[in-house]
């Protein structure tokens, strides 16, 4: 994606989060005009309370005046606390619009892909979120400040001395112009800067895990040079950033600093005009402790807090928009249909499936067996709609598999799902509605019924770390059994089964109806299948045992090379 | 806590012309500050009192505006390109030490503890020099001020320290409502992230199940928790930051209605005024000043980390090449961990397993048959040279390893088989690819050879094959299978046997093994009980042991029901415990296996 659709999607939270509830802003602007009392009135304050009050022999005037600015600045202490309230209520549901898209595209993305990303990634985009947070909330901070200042400066000047704005805004424009058109190549820095950093992590963090393997194969010279080639990237992307960083300063000074000296050069002109000591004291006041501050947040934050904030929302943003499933349709049957299918994992990669040609009519039984990694569960997941084919089509009942409705089927993978709750909510998870003897039922089927013994029945709460990985697979076959689906895939469901409980749970799939798949983790289960497909890598065979062991070479290989015993030990 | 000082005082001299510049400009760049209010009052009185605008003290301030900015130009490009140069100069001393003391690293340090030295911390330790300068350089308005203002009148000061013992109070009372906030607040997000984890692992399921809205809501269930405690911060924050942000300038101005009144008594010019209310300013700002005195705390702690990664020692080479051989290994009196007095003869070209129970030593003796570790006494030699005295080259091209859970390091998947050879080309890496059973699905991942690791979906297996690839681009006299081939279907490991004792059969091989059917695979078998070599003989002859059978149960995750326990294997070329070196086209005896149907039936 180019690089302006990606910062014209990672603007979209931006906007949604600072249109959510307009009354907020109002809150939000109408809190900043209290904070921002004192620069509007400080100058004034002090400007009067000397030429009025102390130089003017009254000093009940002056601190009559210093009390307005005293009170003013507590006035800004209380529109501080609420500026920063109104800000929190603007970036907290922003968070949480950033979180639930991390969860959710996590989710998605580990799917399709297979893959667990693991708590490292999670953490790492936890991270993301937070730092996001944080750089929206400084960015509204300083913007709205500075705004919100400079105009009580120049509304207080014009107040004071109307003429010294002739000296002080020019400057002003100039740095405030200086600092915006410094600003993309700033954040271009610092954005090198940042994916540096980001970059050196990664490259060290592989590398300490790797210690091991690099020793192995004596790599420590070779690996030295490539990580130390990114901590040079990141040293040179900090050096370049420390250079923009100074221009940037450089602005800083004709904002604030440019207009001081020019009161000091317009001060006799002023003083003609019928200005005080106060007065000229008041403005510098308003330059050195209003303005120049003010400016400097401003350049600092939207240098640094902008950047960040765009980086961390391209990177939780990064993985596209969350996709939303449309049109699902339920089949009359569920017969499953593959249609000349080919299936790669990317375009420059050997299809792991061409020109399959596959007909399970509805109710049949069919084992798939195969080596590891040729392409089993590639099958499954074009057969339950996780994937789509490249070319070919493949059909549920006639509806292709990514339209059907996912209640129509379940899929088992070897990995078993159980979640933080009861063991009643994890067996009804697919089928809330289930009957106390449904479940009951379901569970004698599958031979569960000797863990919710032991766990003291279903209200117990369970969670991963609490089960065997074959007491979780126990728990998924129930789950899946109590669907009203029609077609069940098991992808090596079993696996972690003996192979007395792997056939109890077969049998009972296979006496519950509808059509069954099962990825054979041993060859027993093909056995018990009605027909078997052999995939061998280059082609693909149908047929019963006796048929295959005949006239399919691969399979007799198989058949007698499939030591049991062992392949029991398989661990994923 | 001196050594850390001293890689601090290191840091510093090798800041170099940039710290120069930066301490140079940071100084001047104080005194310009201090010296901004005395000016700006005094040329303000100058030019009431209808003084020429190009009389001293306006050019005076003019001066001052113009060298300050510049100081603050030039110092934020020196700190940037000291901070820079320095951290850069640290890690990568950081990174060949730590690469150059290999895996004995990781036993001490865990990885996320040596990748925050590594990075955060040798950050903090690159910009100690920063830290320090710009932390003295700030003393000077902030000492200055506070000098300044006792000139000018030294009731101001007093009633300025009585205002910052107030702020300090206040941040240190903010900083007790924070952590027990925090401690809320990290717990609604750890209870996410472990919902978040355990989602993840049932991906597939969710997906087929076209459940994931529910999840994520399942996920999110602390979310309202969440923003709960986060407010609750907000508003700590909020309070703290107004109090603190209110004290200074109130003091302000206390400072002004004091210098009011000695205005009116005639004691102090307007312009004296100004420069007080600034000096009581700047001095309040000596909270921020002790703030670098934090930063330098700080620094100082994360160079005492740095400083522990470098306790270590780094293993020496020697110089050695390797003579032409068969690959014979040798241990003599070896002493190790767990391991003692291990004398052992492995003849160049066989294959020998090592089995024993969990805890035995099998990893720790396959470690220090290609020097992955040294042994604390005795002596390991390949072909007669003793691994101490080989190069690094010699050894990566004579050895090769294979693990159970191999890490690939490299950008890609053909550079992390091919790694640390010296020319890698692709025809060894496709040839060593082929030999493990992986080339077919490298070739089926989305860029094929060319696929990132990090990028690539890989089961425990695949991963596996690209180790044993590894090894095999690598281990030209020597292959060290330390549990390698434990998450391959029985079909592809009975292909990478092949290859084993095929292509790759005039390699010495050393095979820790879990299964029967992978010792009776090898030529001879290494059995350690108790930290030495219980026997040393042909598996067919070692079976007969009823204690050497029981190994193979013990270590069998999870436990088979009785009746899986492997037959003993029918001996093929007689059972004789010979030392001699198997021919290398011979395929080694496989564990017969019994007719899968008739198993099955019934435990």
């Amino acid at each position: 994606m180019s690089r302006r659709g990606r910062a014209r999607r990672a603007n979209r939270p931006i906007r949604r989060a600072l249109c959510r509830d307009p009354r907020l802003l109002l809150r939000l602007g109408a809190w900043s005009l209290a904070e921002t009392a004192p620069a509007l009135v400080a100058g004034l304050a002090i400007a009067r309370a000397i030429d009025e009050g102390f130089a003017a022999g009254r000093p009940g005037t002056g601190f009559a005046w210093l009390a307005v600015l005293g009170g003013a600045w507590l006035v800004a202490a209380a529109g501080a606390r609420q500026v920063v309230l109104a800000v929190a209520s603007i970036v907290e549901p922003f968070r949480e619009e950033l979180l639930r898209h991390v969860v959710e595209s996590a989710l998605r993305r580990s799917a399709t892909t297979g893959r667990d990303p693991g708590a490292a990634a999670v953490a790492r985009s936890n991270i993301q979120v937070e730092l996001a947070r944080d750089a929206l909330a400084s960015v509204i901070t300083v913007v709205r400040s500075f705004a919100f200042t400079a105009v009580s400066v120049l509304v207080g000047l014009a107040g004071l001395v109307p003429q010294v704005l002739v000296l002080v805004l020019p400057p002003l424009a100039a740095g405030l112009g200086m600092f915006l058109l410094s600003l993309p190549a700033l954040a271009r820095r610092q954005r090198d800067f940042i994916v540096a950093d980001e970059r050196t992590a990664a490259s060290l963090a592989l590398m300490a895990g790797g210690l091991r393997d690099i020793t192995a194969t004596r790599s420590a010279g070779r690996v030295a040079d490539r990580v130390g080639r990114r901590v040079g990237e990141q040293a040179r992307a900090e050096r370049s950033l420390a250079r923009v960083s100074a221009l940037r300063t450089a602005s800083l000074t004709v904002g604030g600093g440019l207009p001081v000296l020019l009161i000091l050069a317009g001060t006799p002109w002023l003083l003609r005009q019928g200005a005080g000591a106060g007065t000229i004291l008041g403005a510098l006041v308003y330059v050195t402790q209003s303005l120049a501050p003010s400016l400097g947040n401003l350049v600092q934050g939207l240098g640094m807090s902008g950047v960040r904030l765009r980086v961390s929302l391209e990177r939780i943003l990064g993985s596209g928009e969350p996709y939303r499933p449309e049109g699902r349709r339920v089949p009359p049957e569920a017969g499953i249909d593959l249609r000349d299918v080919r299936f790669a994992y990317g375009p420059h990669a050997e299809p792991v499936i061409s020109g399959l040609e596959l007909s399970v009519p509805a109710g049949d039984h069919l084992a798939v067996v195969g080596p590891s990694g040729i392409g089993k569960s590639t099958l499954a997941a074009l057969v339950t709609g996780l994937l789509t084919p490249d070319a070919g089509r493949v059909l549920i009942g006639g509806v292709p598999a990514d339209r059907v409705a996912p209640a129509c089927r379940v899929l088992i993978p070897q990995e078993s799902y159980v979640f933080r709750g009861s063991l009643l909510e994890n067996l009804t998870y697919l089928a809330p509605a289930a009957s106390p003897g449904a479940v009951d039922d379901a569970v004698a089927a599958v031979g569960l019924d000797a863990l919710v013994a032991r766990l003291g029945g279903y209200s117990a709460e369970i969670h991963s770390g609490l089960l065997s990985p074959g007491e979780r697979q126990l728990v998924a076959l129930a789950r899946a059994y109590l669907t009203p689906a029609r077609l069940v895939v098991l992808d090596e469901a079993t696996c972690h089964l003996d192979p007395a409980a792997e056939a109890r749970a077969e049998e009972a799939f296979a006496r519950r109806g509808g059509t069954l798949v099962v990825i054979a983790h041993r060859l027993t289960s093909a056995l018990r299948a009605r027909r078997i497909l052999v995939m061998d890598g280059t082609s693909v065979h149908l047929g019963g045992h006796g048929e295959l062991l005949a006239s399919c070479p691969a399979y007799a290989d198989l058949a007698g090379h499939w030591n049991p015993l062992d392949a029991q030990e398989l661990v994923p | 806590m001196r050594t850390a000082d001293r890689l601090v005082r290191r840091a510093v001299r090798h800041g170099g012309p940039w710290l120069g510049v930066l301490t140079l400009t940071s100084l001047l760049g104080a005194l310009m500050e201090l010296a901004l209010p005395f000016a700006l009052g005094r040329a303000v009185d100058a030019l009431v009192a209808g003084g020429p605008v190009n009389g001293p003290w306006p050019v005076t301030c003019a001066v001052v505006v113009i060298v300050g900015a510049a100081c603050d130009v030039a110092g934020v490009r020196a700190a940037g390109e000291s901070g820079a140069r320095v951290t850069r100069r640290i890690r990568l001393r950081l990174l060949r030490y730590v690469l150059g003391t290999g895996p004995a690293m990781t036993r001490r340090f865990p990885e996320g503890e040596l990748v925050t030295r590594m990075g955060v911390n040798a950050e903090e330790v690159g910009h100690a020099p920063e830290s320090i300068v710009t932390g003295a350089a700030l003393a000077v308005p902030t000492a200055g001020g506070l000098v300044a203002l006792t000139l000018i009148d030294p009731w101001l000061t007093l009633t300025l320290l009585a205002a910052l013992v107030l702020i300090a109070l206040v941040l240190r009372a903010f900083l007790r409502a924070t952590t027990t906030i925090a401690a809320g607040y990290q717990e609604a997000q750890g209870d996410i992230a472990a919902r978040l984890v355990d989602a993840l692992a049932g991906a597939r399921t969710i997906a087929a199940a076209g459940t994931a809205d529910r999840e994520r809501d399942r996920v999110l269930t602390s979310l309202p928790r969440l923003r709960r405690h986060a407010l609750d911060m907000w508003r700590a924050n909020a309070r703290a930051g107004v109090r603190a942000g209110a004290v200074i300038p109130l003091l302000e101005v206390a400072v002004l209605g004091v210098g009011g009144l000695r205005l009116a008594s005639g004691d102090l010019t307007v312009g004296e005024l100004y420069a007080a209310a600034r000096y009581a300013a700047l001095g309040a700002g000596l909270g921020s000043a002790l703030g670098y005195v934090n930063r330098l705390a700080r620094a100082r702690a994360a160079a005492a980390r740095v400083v522990g990664l470098l306790t270590e020692r780094p293993v020496a080479y020697g110089e050695l090449p390797l003579p032409a051989g068969p690959g014979t290994l040798e241990l003599r009196g070896v002493t190790a961990g767990g391991l003692r007095g291990i004398d052992l003869l492995v003849p160049g070209g066989s294959s020998v397993a090592v089995v024993g129970r969990s805890g035995s030593g099998k990893s720790l003796l396959a470690a220090l048959a290609g020097r992955l570790t040294d042994p604390d006494r005795g002596e390991v030699l390949l072909d007669g040279v003793p691994l101490r005295r080989l190069s690094a080259g010699a050894l990566g091209r004579a050895v090769g390893y294979a693990f159970e859970r191999p890490v690939l390091v490299g950008d890609t998947i053909a550079d992390a088989v091919g790694l640390g050879r010296d020319t890698p080309d692709r025809g060894a890496v496709h040839a060593a690819a082929r030999a493990a059973c992986a080339d077919a699905f490298v070739r089926r991942l989305p860029r094929g050879y060319d696929t990132p690791p990090q990028e690539a979906p890989m089961s425990g297996g695949e991963r596996q094959r690209l180790g044993l690839a590894r090894a095999f681009a690598h281990g030209e006299r020597l292959l060290v299978l330390d549990d390698a081939t434990s998450s391959l279907d029985t079909v592809t490991e009975r292909q990478v046997g092949q290859a084993l004792s095929g292509e790759l059969g005039g390699r010495t091989r050393l095979i820790v093994a879990h299964r029967a059917a992978t010792a009776a695979a090898a030529d001879r078998v290494v059995w350690l009980d108790g930290g030495r070599v219980r026997a040393y003989g042909a598996h067919a002859a070692l079976w007969r042991d009823p204690g050497y059978r029981a190994v193979f149960q013990a270590t069998r995750r999870p436990a088979p029901p009785p009746g899986d326990v492997p037959p003993p294997p029918t001996p093929t070329s007689g059972d004789t415990p010979s030392a001699d070196v198997t021919p290398p086209d011979v395929t080694p005896p496989h564990v017969p296996v019994p007719a899968v149907p008739a198993r099955r039936s019934a435990p």
